[in-house]
């Protein structure tokens, strides 16, 4: 066991490892100069190339990837000017292990612009989640019990739809008519615990929650449904019926409990994927999260945070992967040994 | 339509505007007048920063009309600063504010003086001394870490000779490389400060009063970059804790400003909540509704044209604004179409301008131009090449023009414009339309981030493009030469802003710099409009329209006014909530 | 999922008859068959397969009207606004006989014009991107299931590190280097010089990152039927007469795993139109005045209050459009494995 989850784990870093240098290729192999947006509008030809080097820009994509690299283990300066070091060392910000690279768009490291938004995106996603795992299985159950009917149509039809619309355009319309024209719940703004106590942040979470539940909840629901279905064709369900327990038991005790195995692990991954910033979400309704910061640092060419940003949402995935599979490890000894 | 960062950096300052201009305006408290009764000490006020993030808090690197406004009222002093007032004169000539007078030059502007006040202070309570706007301006030099702002008029105009790079040989009080050179040009005595310039600047004090790269700074709190979002006041306000970029921050009064001490600023709220993020869209409902924070808030967004028809709900709490700034379209003398006069002629005539301005709003958002010069600069005169054309354009004589355009027909351009808003796309689109009526292919090639990076290079492949401008302080030396002169903007692989590569010739620059040298204000006006019209012979640009600004604010702000002197948006220094 | 193979053949022969003519010959039905007669028993199925295929023709259609000059996405008619020159005059955003659909703020542009013309837009970019997609999908799904050991583990881990990259994020970052660079170094590669283009560029890029992203999920699909048809007779049978690989592959494991690589396809195409509209929204791919769902959507937001109808009709349209295809898929599932459900 213990083998196996180390091999998960070394293989997940590996991972990492390639994942960084193949971004850090990508991004600074291309023919766009990062720091013709740094520099600014007054700029001439010599500004450009001097702040280049400042950004570490002029240096090829190996180097840059191993100082990087480098950085992530034992921290590093920006800028790394032995110079400036003499002359006006409190102009060098320093940057501890694990730095994932320092903005100059935002004057902070990545790793301080995380911190900020993190725990608003973790929020988001843990609100929707709750969201979208009580309807969706809820919702699920009933259909399945009363498949063929009306009811059972309806929340099929419903749940379609759901999943048709936009998430954007889903938000717009809460946004829009709730918030704004209706009035139902005060316009959207993230409030943190700290200012609004537990109430003011749940109640600023409801409309994006919902927004980003809204598209979730109509897959798990047909999900929820075609697992409960499967089960109820199952023998040990039959046989429980034929034993003679309540219909109660049978569908909660047997049929669901076999359902929510797969729906958990989807759940799961599901939620990893949204820890990283919800980017669609967070920008209609302006909350400062991961995903915001992603297409702030997108629009003025940020690259040392979005490089930052793409190996932390990889970390939430590849972790998220081995805890299912360790998990599966425990429930199926074939695995580990396979 | 918002003129894109980061260039669009605009501190077009004190502009004689007059609010409400155009014939239509019709609400009656338009005049900078109070809105809201009379303002008084309290109340917490808010400001909605909106989608366009602020970039730097950092005087030195500050180029945001908006922010340096804002920064100016609120939190930076300076040698001078415009006084709160409307009033066309009035409003646009400094008075001093953290020195005893507004400077003094005995050799036409080579050499200035200003004495530092003794009596004011930085927020930690240390004396603002001759040496911190010594240090200030050094700042500027250091163009590997103080990046984007008005760098290029000290550069110009100071007395530090260019090095091997083409930049300044000083590089700045990080690297004290060349300490000795900014030394030299740049001398305190007590709290006289002398600033020593290669060639006269007779309008420097309102380059002071307008852009923010002269402030004093504190050398021994200076962190360089990790300082962008820092603010080390000496105004009004002061932050508290921390700005955090994509939210904002909070601003608390500074127990540490005498406000004896400061004409300017009345600082009525107690407090300043800065928001960042929100769309226009989610700003202007808000304050169309007059919901919760919004009744105590002023923005310098502009009410967007979808939203326009409902203006009425709010009632006297909309202001109408003539901006300071102009756009206008430019074609590239480098592109084989628009090298040929005939084939630029063509293009001015076929240039619609009131499908563009329907386009972008209609006529309460923009009103049509006739010179790159915005009518509220002093000595402005309609350019002669523009004054005749009707704004729809006159199609037929563009065919004629483009009969004479060596190019094959139908004549195939490409409009390479800053893109990614839907406006910006239908506006292209009704420029679109009329060029191809009167012969041209136009193919659309809106850009995003790159398209500074693009247009700027001498050789880029596009045939037009559209810019916007407005003056950096009350003088068309700082619209034409920053835009035209191809002197300071042609330098080997960029274009700086003359993104149409216009030469001017010998011709030209000695026309530019007789403007530039003529010191009787008058005189030096018809100068410039010689040159605005030589640009006009030339086709260097096609006038389009000018920015009206439409604005919202809440209905519990008090003293709202839309002062010339902060280029027609909120005055923060004379504002008020109620409690 | 049932594989569709020989041994369902059925045939059978009756007792012995004397008469030729009584003879009924009860003929067995190819699951192919038996799937279409499914699919075709299922009425919501019928429907939404007739409603794709409207769709379809529309998008095949636009193009042509366009150029026929039946459609006008790009005139403007400005003179059809209101006072303030942005709402169009007249209820529902300016209906009439000439505008069946209202014209667009601003510019006054008709919307049905545009609307069909971003079908095109939007089903092209979803169908080139499925076709891409699968293909990709498919070739590395056989070639790893069937090779095993060493390939696999590589293609294997490839899914694994492909799957670990955050897709939009990556596709933000990415998109104006990259478009540039479709553009300018792309183009130049001959045969590929219509993607100088800006339209084409941008549709190219949001192709091949849907593509980059979408296909690990069909290898392991494919991979799986793979594995499970490798021991089979038939498949042993051919190798033993000699097949080389590639017809081993294309020949006799192709035809058995096109069902769920079809139902992926059904499911895929109203994923990537969604998708598309997307990423129009955050600004990447086909950028206005060119016609899009995403970019005509991501503009009426701002009308909602001042023409509603522009804000709905498109939205409702996207929406019909992935639900219609949802069906569609839904019913090819059903009818091609009955035994999972509705």
């Amino acid at each position: 066991m213990l083998a196996y989850a180390i091999r998960r784990i070394v293989t997940g870093a590996i991972m990492l490892v390639v994942m960084s240098f193949v971004t850090f290729a990508l991004f600074f192999a291309s023919p766009i100069d990062p720091a013709d947006f740094s520099c600014g509008k007054n700029c001439s030809e010599a500004q450009k190339k001097e702040t280049a080097a400042a950004l570490g820009y002029d240096d090829n994509f190996l180097d840059q990837w191993r100082d990087f690299a480098v950085g992530v283990v034992a921290g590093r300066d920006f800028p790394d000017d032995p110079e400036l070091r003499k002359t006006a060392p409190e102009t060098i910000a320093h940057c501890p292990a694990p730095c994932l690279g320092y903005s100059t768009e935002r004057s902070s490291t990545v790793t301080g612009l995380i911190k900020e938004t993190f725990p608003v995106s973790l929020s988001l996603a843990v609100a929707a989640f709750v969201l979208w795992m009580l309807g969706g299985i809820l919702f699920g159950v009933l259909a399945a019990l009363k498949r063929g009917t009306f009811i059972d149509r309806g929340v099929v039809g419903l749940s379609l739809v759901a999943y048709a619309f936009p998430t954007f355009f889903v938000g717009l319309l809460l946004y829009k008519f709730v918030a704004i024209q209706w009035e139902l719940v005060p316009l959207p703004r993230y409030t943190p615990i700290a200012e609004g106590g537990v109430g003011g942040w749940l109640a600023s979470l409801i409309l994006p929650a919902l927004t980003l539940a809204a598209f979730f909840m109509a897959a798990y629901v047909r999900m929820t449904r075609s697992y409960v279905i499967e089960s109820f064709n199952e023998d040990y369900v039959r046989t429980a019926r034929a034993k003679g327990l309540p219909e109660r038991t049978v569908t909660f005790k047997h049929a669901l409990r076999a359902a929510l195995t797969p729906i958990v692990t989807m759940a799961g991954l599901d939620l990893a994927g949204l820890l990283g910033g919800a980017i669609i979400t967070e920008s209609v309704f302006n909350y400062p999260g991961l995903g915001k910061l992603a297409v702030l640092a997108n629009s003025d060419f940020d690259l040392p945070t979005l490089v930052g940003l793409v190996l932390l949402l990889a970390t939430f995935v590849i972790v998220a992967n081995i805890i299912v599979d360790l998990l599966y490890a425990v429930i199926d000894p074939r695995v580990r040994l396979g | 339509m918002a003129l894109k960062k980061p260039l669009a950096a605009l501190a077009a300052t004190a502009l004689a505007a007059t609010l409400a201009a155009c014939g239509g305006g019709s609400s009656d408290d338009n005049d900078g007048g109070s809105s809201g009764g009379k303002p008084e000490k309290g109340g917490n006020a808010i400001f909605f920063v909106g989608p366009r993030t602020v970039e730097h808090w950092d005087p030195q690197r500050m180029y945001i009309g908006r922010d340096l406004n804002n920064a100016g009222r609120l939190f930076y002093r300076s040698l001078v600063a415009f006084p709160a007032s409307n009033d066309p004169e009035e409003g646009t000539t400094p008075i001093p504010d953290l020195a005893t007078d507004t400077g003094t030059t005995e050799d036409g502007g080579k050499t200035w003086q200003f004495t530092v006040r003794d009596d004011v202070k930085w927020e930690d309570g240390q004396p603002i001394t001759c040496e911190d706007f010594k240090y200030g301006a050094s700042r500027n030099f250091a163009t590997d870490v103080i990046i984007g702002g008005p760098a290029n008029y000290l550069f110009t105009y100071l007395d530090i000779p260019k090095g091997d790079d083409d930049l300044p040989a000083y590089k700045g009080p990080y690297s004290k490389k060349g300490q000795e050179l900014f030394d030299k040009a740049v001398t305190c005595e007590g709290q006289t400060i002398t600033y020593r310039f290669k060639k006269p600047w007779p309008d420097f004090p309102q380059s002071i009063a307008s852009l923010r790269f002269m402030d004093p700074y504190r050398a021994d709190l200076d962190k360089g970059d990790a300082n962008n979002f820092v603010i080390i006041s000496n105004g009004p306000y002061k932050l508290e804790g921390e700005w955090k970029e994509g939210t904002g921050g909070k601003f608390v009064r500074n127990e540490n400003w005498d406000p004896s001490t400061d004409p300017i600023r009345k600082a009525y709220p107690d407090t300043w909540d800065f928001r960042e993020g929100d769309t226009d869209e989610a700003i202007y409902e808000q304050l169309l509704s007059d919901s919760g924070d919004a009744q105590y808030a002023v923005t310098e967004r502009r009410l967007p044209p979808a939203l326009f028809d409902r203006k009425d709900e709010a009632g006297d709490r909309y202001t109408q604004v003539e901006s300071p700034y102009v756009d206008y379209v430019v074609p590239n003398f480098n592109s084989p179409v628009f090298k040929d006069p005939n084939c630029r002629e063509a293009l001015k005539l076929a240039t619609d301008k009131s499908a563009w301005i329907k386009a972008g709003g209609g006529e309460e958002y923009f009103k049509p131009a006739y010179s790159i010069v915005n009518p509220n600069v002093p000595g402005y005169t309609e350019n002669p090449s523009f004054a005749d054309i009707p704004d729809e354009g006159d199609i037929e004589g563009a065919k004629a023009a483009l009969e004479k355009c060596p190019a094959p027909k139908p004549v195939k351009i490409k409009f390479t414009y800053s893109g990614g808003t839907p406006t910006s796309d239908k506006q292209a689109s009704a420029l679109k339309a009329g060029w191809d009526k009167a012969g041209f292919q136009t193919e659309l090639d809106p850009l995003e981030d790159t398209y500074y990076a693009v247009i700027q290079k001498p050789d880029a492949d596009f045939d037009v493009t559209w810019g916007g401008w407005g003056a950096d302080w009350p003088s068309i030396g700082t619209v034409i030469p920053p835009l035209f002169d191809s002197r300071i903007n042609l330098t080997g692989d960029s274009n700086g802003n003359d993104y149409g590569n216009y030469r001017g010739g010998p011709e030209v620059d000695k026309m530019i710099d007789d403007a530039y040298a003529e010191p009787d204000l008058d005189a030096a006006a018809e100068k410039w409009a010689a040159v605005d019209a030589k640009l006009g012979e030339d086709i260097a640009y096609i006038p389009l329209e000018i920015t009206i600004f439409n604005f919202l604010h809440g209905s519990k702000v008090t003293g709202y006014a839309n002062n010339v002197s902060v280029n027609g948006y909120a005055d923060l220094a004379v504002l008020g909530v109620e409690n | 999922m049932t594989i569709p193979g020989s041994e369902l053949e059925i045939n059978e022969t009756g007792a012995p008859v004397e008469d030729d003519d009584a003879v009924v010959k009860v003929a067995g039905r190819s699951p192919t068959q038996l799937a279409i007669a499914r699919f075709r028993s299922d009425r919501l199925s019928m429907i939404s397969f007739g409603f794709s295929v409207i769709i379809v023709i529309c998008a095949i259609l636009a193009p042509i009207l366009v150029a026929l000059d039946v459609l006008h996405p790009n005139e403007l008619n400005q003179d059809l606004l209101a006072d303030t020159g942005v709402a169009p005059q007249g209820a529902f955003g300016g209906v009439s006989w000439d505008h069946p659909f209202g014209v667009e703020p601003s510019t006054g542009r008709d919307l049905l014009s545009r609307l069909m013309l971003a079908i095109t837009w939007s089903l092209g970019i979803a169908l080139t991107a499925t076709l891409l997609t699968v293909t990709i999908g498919v070739i590395l799904g056989i070639i790893s299931g069937f090779s095993g050991g060493f390939v696999d583990a590589v293609v294997g881990r490839i899914i694994d590190l492909t799957l670990s990259f955050p897709q939009t994020m990556m596709l933000l970052a990415l998109s104006a280097p990259a478009v540039l660079f479709i553009r300018s170094n792309v183009a130049e590669i001959p045969g590929l010089g219509a993607l100088q283009d800006r339209d084409l560029a941008g549709g190219a890029y949001v192709i091949v990152i849907l593509a980059v992203f979408g296909w690990p999920p069909v290898a392991r699909v494919v991979r799986s039927q793979v594995l499970s048809l490798r021991e089979r007779e038939f498949i042993e049978a051919a190798r033993l007469l000699g097949a080389s690989r590639p017809r081993l592959y294309f020949k006799e494991v192709l035809p058995n795993v096109w069902a769920p690589v079809l139902v992926y396809v059904t499911l895929l195409v109203p994923a990537y139109i969604s998708a598309e509209a997307a990423f129009n929204f955050l600004g990447v791919g086909i950028r206005p005045p060119t016609p899009t769902l995403g970019n005509i959507l991501a503009d009426s937001v701002s009308y909602t209050s001042a023409d509603p109808t522009y804000f709905f009709l498109p939205g409702v349209l996207l929406a019909l459009i992935v639900v219609v295809f949802n069906l569609v898929g839904d019913g090819a599932r059903d009818a091609l494995d009955p035994k999972s459900h509705r």
